[in-house]
C-alpha cells in the first residue's frame, strides 16, 4: 500500500522534475567512474554542504519567480544582515545577533515587496536598486572591515554544528526545503502564490491578495537570503562585507535549471534542490579531476543549457 | 617579430630594467652597507633563476612549463632600493588609521623620507589625487590608511580619495577629471595594467606626475612606480617547505590566471621546489583571491586523495579558506610529516593569528602599508616639475620581507620572525585560538 503511493506520488511529479533526478543520477555514475570513492558518504557530504546555501536562497527565488517577480537583492541582502549582526557581536548577545541578522533580511525583502506590488516599480528594477543599497549600506556599516563570530558558538553552530546528527547547513537545506515545498504543494497560500505568477489580473478577480502574495514571498526570500549569509559566514568564521559577489545570478541559475519559468506561475522546490545539486556535482566533479575553474564555468553554463533547453522546447511547442 | 608572451611581456621589461640603473634619489638618507635581508633575498632569487631550467622535479617542471612561469618571472624587476636604503624590522611610524579607524604599525615611513610640515613652496596648496579600488577590502583600505596619513602630515597638501570600486573606465574618468582641475599629481592603484595606461599617458602630457602603487599601468611615460615583492614571496614558502618536507603531494590555491601576484608567487614558489624530487603537484586551483572558493576547492580536493600533505596559496584568503576545509573534514593531523603544511602570503593579524595558534605553517608578508612612500615620491616629482628637487627614480622596489614562523627559524640565511615579532600585520585583530 506504502509503496503504491509512493509510486505514485513519484510519477504525479512533472516530467522535467524527474528528467532532473534522472541527470543527477547520471551526473553521480559518472562521477563514480571517474573518480573512486566519488559516491562516498563523505562527498556526498561534502557536495550537500557546497550547496546548501545556494540551495537555500534559491527556494526562496523560486517563490518570487514563481510569483511572477524576480529578487536580484539577495547578495546585498546577505551582505548587510551579516553586517548588522556583526555589528552587534560586541554585545555577546548570541540571540540579539541572530534575530537581528535575519530580522534584516525580512525587513529588506518587505522593502522590496511593498517597493514591487504596492508602489509597482517592477521587481528587476526594485531589486537591483536594492542590491546598490544594501551593498553600500554594509560597507558603510562595517567601515570595510571584516569581523570575526569565532567567540560566538551559537553563531558558528549555523556552519558547523549538527541538527539531527547532520551538518546544520545540509539539515537547514532540508528542512527549509520541506517546508517550503509543503508551503507550495500542500497550503492555500501555495495555489495563491501560483495563481499570483500564472496570471495576475485572474488572481485578482478571484479574490487572491496578490499584493500579499508578493509581499510575504519577498520577505521569505529575504529572510532566506540573509539565512543563507549567516550560514555562509559561520562556516567560514568571517563575516565580509565583500562577499557574495555574483550570487544573485548564481541563485537565479540554479532557480532556472530547476524549472521556473521566469514569466511566473510555475517551478517547483524539488526542482530547485536537484538543481542545486546537479550544480554541486558537476563543480565537485570537475574540482576532483583539476579542471581549471575557467573551464568548470564553461561545462556549468553547458550543463544548466542542455537542462532547460528541452524544457523551453516543449514550452515553445505547447503554444 | 613574432609575437609571444615572452615578447609582449618583453615591452614592459625593457623599460623596467632601463630603470633599474636611474641615478638614485637625491633627498633620501643613505644608509651602511651591511648584507640587508632585501640583498640577501634578491640573491636567493637570482641563485633560483639561474637554475630553474634545471629542475629535476618533472611534475612541478610540467606546470611550470606549461604556465610559462619564467617569462613572467625574467621580467618582474629585483633591485636595491632608493638610495641604498636598508630596511629592519622594528623600523616604522605607529598611527591610526584614517579610514579603517585601526592601530597601524608602517614599516616603511623612512623610505623616501620626507619631514613633516609643509611641502616644497610653503605658500602653495599642493592638491593630489588618490584613485583605487575598495574601501571594502582589508588590503587596500590599510593603502588608504598609509596615503591619507602621509597626507595628513603635511598642512599644505589637499588630498582627495576616490574609490573607483574595480571599474577601470570609472577610474580613467576619475583622473581626467583631475586633468581638467589641473590637480598638481596623482597617485593610483590600478586593478588591471593595460587600462589604466592611456589615462596616466594623458596626465603626464597635462605635466602632471602619476605614481602608481603595488601595480603597474601599461604607461611607459608613468613618473614613479612603487612595487612590492612577489618574489621574494613566492621563493620564501618554497625556501620554507624545502626546509619542514623533502616531498609530499601539494594542491595549489592560486590567484586569477595571469595575474601578477600568481605569476610571480606561484613561479618563485616552483622554481625552489622542483629541485626537490619528492613533491607532486596533487591539485592546481585557480579560487581568485575568494575564501569560499578555496574552501569548496580544497574540500573537493580532500575527497579525491586521502593523501594530502601541502596546502600552497598564492594569498591570505585562499590560505584561511583552505584551512577552514581541512579542519572541517577534520585532517589536519593527516599530512605525511603528521600535520597539513599551510603556505601563506598576505600579513593579515587573521593569519599571524593562526600562525600563533599552529594552524597555519607560514606567511611571506605582502604589505599593503606603502601608500605613504607612494606620496612622497609623488611629492618628489611635483618638486621636480617645479625646479625645487631632484625627481626620484622611475622604479622604486619596496622592501623585501622576512617569513614570519610560529617559532623562530633561519632558512638558508634567512631569520624568520615569529607572530609577536611582526608589528605590521594588517586588518582587524580576531581573536587568538
Amino acid at each position: 500500500m506504502i509503496r503504491q503511493k509512493l509510486t505514485q506520488k513519484v510519477l504525479d511529479l512533472p516530467k522535467t522534475d524527474l528528467a532532473r533526478v534522472g541527470v543527477l543520477i547520471a551526473l553521480l555514475l559518472l562521477g563514480a567512474v571517474l573518480s573512486p570513492g566519488y559516491l562516498s558518504v563523505g562527498n556526498m557530504r561534502i557536495i550537500l554542504l557546497s550547496v546548501a546555501g545556494i540551495g537555500i536562497v534559491a527556494y526562496g527565488m523560486t517563490l518570487v519567480v514563481i510569483s511572477g517577480e524576480i529578487d536580484l537583492s539577495v547578495a546585498g541582502i546577505a551582505v548587510l544582515s551579516g553586517m548588522v549582526g556583526a555589528a552587534l557581536l560586541p554585545s555577546g548577545s548570541a540571540v540579539l545577533v541572530i534575530s537581528a541578522t535575519l530580522a534584516t533580511g525580512i525587513c529588506v525583502g518587505f522593502i522590496n515587496g511593498i517597493l514591487t506590488s504596492v508602489i509597482g516599480i517592477p521587481s528587476l528594477i526594485t531589486t537591483l536598486a536594492m542590491l546598490g543599497i544594501a551593498r553600500s549600506l554594509a560597507n558603510i556599516l562595517s567601515g570595510g572591515q571584516a569581523a570575526y563570530p569565532d567567540a560566538m558558538p551559537e553563531y558558528l553552530w549555523f556552519g558547523s554544528g549538527t541538527l539531527f546528527g547532520l551538518a546544520t547547513p545540509i539539515a537547514l537545506l532540508l528542512i527549509i526545503g520541506l517546508c517550503t515545498i509543503v508551503l507550495t504543494q500542500y497550503s492555500a497560500f501555495g495555489r495563491a502564490l501560483y495563481a499570483t505568477g500564472g496570471n495576475s489580473r485572474a488572481a485578482v478577480l478571484s479574490g487572491i491578495p496578490v499584493k500579499a502574495v508578493k509581499i510575504t514571498v519577498f520577505m521569505i526570500s529575504g529572510f532566506l537570503a540573509a539565512m543563507m549569509g549567516m550560514l555562509e559566514s559561520a562556516r567560514l568564521s568571517y563575516i565580509n562585507p565583500a562577499a557574495f559577489a555574483g550570487v544573485e545570478l548564481e541563485v537565479l541559475a540554479v532557480t532556472v535549471l530547476g524549472g521556473a519559468a521566469l514569466a511566473g506561475g510555475s517551478g517547483s522546490i524539488l526542482g530547485t534542490l536537484v538543481a542545486a545539486l546537479i550544480i554541486g556535482v558537476v563543480n565537485n566533479l570537475l574540482n576532483q579531476l583539476g579542471v581549471s575553474i575557467y573551464v568548470q564555468q564553461v561545462v556549468t553554463a553547458l550543463v544548466i543549457l542542455a537542462v532547460v533547453l528541452p524544457g523551453l522546447r516543449s514550452r515553445i511547442f505547447a503554444k | 617579430m613574432k609575437l609571444t608572451r615572452r615578447t609582449m611581456l618583453g615591452g614592459t621589461a625593457a623599460s623596467a630594467l632601463a630603470t633599474l640603473t636611474a641615478p638614485n634619489f637625491a633627498w633620501a638618507d643613505s644608509h651602511g652597507g651591511m648584507a640587508s635581508i632585501h640583498t640577501h633575498i634578491n640573491t636567493l632569487i637570482a641563485q633560483y633563476a639561474g637554475t630553474a631550467g634545471d629542475m629535476p622535479n618533472a611534475s612541478v617542471k610540467a606546470l611550470y612549463d606549461r604556465d610559462g612561469f619564467r617569462d613572467y618571472l625574467e621580467i618582474y624587476p629585483t633591485g636595491e632600493l632608493v638610495d641604498g636604503f636598508v630596511w629592519e624590522p622594528g623600523m616604522g611610524a605607529e598611527f591610526e588609521g584614517p579610514y579603517s579607524k585601526l592601530a597601524i604599525k608602517a614599516p616603511f615611513t623612512d623610505y623616501i623620507p620626507l619631514a613633516e610640515g609643509e611641502v616644497l613652496n610653503p605658500d602653495k596648496t599642493y592638491r593630489i589625487g588618490f584613485v583605487f579600488h575598495g574601501f571594502n577590502h582589508p588590503w587596500l583600505v590599510s593603502l588608504a590608511d598609509t596615503v591619507a596619513w602621509e597626507a595628513a602630515r603635511h598642512p599644505n597638501i589637499e588630498l582627495e580619495v576616490i574609490d573607483a570600486e574595480f571599474d577601470d573606465n570609472r577610474m580613467g574618468q576619475v583622473i581626467d577629471t583631475w586633468i581638467t582641475k589641473q590637480f598638481d599629481g596623482i597617485l593610483l592603484w590600478p586593478s588591471r595594467e593595460a587600462p589604466m595606461g592611456p589615462p596616466v599617458d594623458r596626465a603626464i602630457q597635462a605635466g602632471i606626475p602619476v605614481v602608481s602603487l603595488d601595480r603597474r599601468t601599461s604607461s611607459s611615460s608613468i613618473s614613479s612606480e612603487v612595487l612590492g615583492n612577489f618574489y621574494a614571496n613566492g621563493l620564501q614558502q618554497g625556501l620554507y617547505l624545502k626546509e619542514v618536507a623533502t616531498g609530499g603531494n601539494m594542491v595549489l590555491n592560486r590567484k586569477d590566471l595571469g595575474s601578477t601576484a600568481d605569476s610571480i608567487r606561484t613561479g618563485a614558489f616552483l622554481e625552489v621546489i622542483g629541485h626537490e624530487a619528492g613533491f607532486e603537484v596533487a591539485g592546481n586551483y585557480h579560487t581568485n583571491s575568494q575564501r569560499s572558493m578555496a574552501f569548496d576547492a580544497t574540500a573537493d580536493a580532500l575527497q579525491a586523495s586521502d593523501s594530502f600533505d601541502i596546502s600552497f596559496n598564492t594569498g591570505g584568503e585562499e590560505a584561511l579558506g583552505a584551512l577552514g576545509a581541512i579542519q572541517e573534514a577534520d585532517r589536519m593531523e593527516s599530512g605525511d610529516s603528521g600535520k597539513i603544511i599551510i603556505l601563506a602570503n598576505d600579513d593579515a593579524k587573521e593569519i599571524l593569528a593562526k600562525i600563533k595558534a599552529g594552524e597555519i605553517d607560514m606567511v611571506a608578508p605582502y604589505t599593503p602599508l606603502i601608500g605613504d612612500i607612494g606620496l612622497r615620491a609623488l611629492v618628489g616629482h611635483i618638486g621636480a616639475v617645479e625646479g625645487m628637487n631632484e625627481a626620484p627614480p622611475k622604479l622604486i622596489l619596496t622592501p623585501n620581507l622576512p617569513m614570519v614562523t610560529r617559532e623562530k627559524m633561519t632558512i638558508e640565511g634567512i631569520e624568520t620572525l615569529t607572530p609577536d615579532e611582526w608589528p605590521y600585520a594588517y586588518g582587524p585583530v580576531v581573536s587568538e585560538a
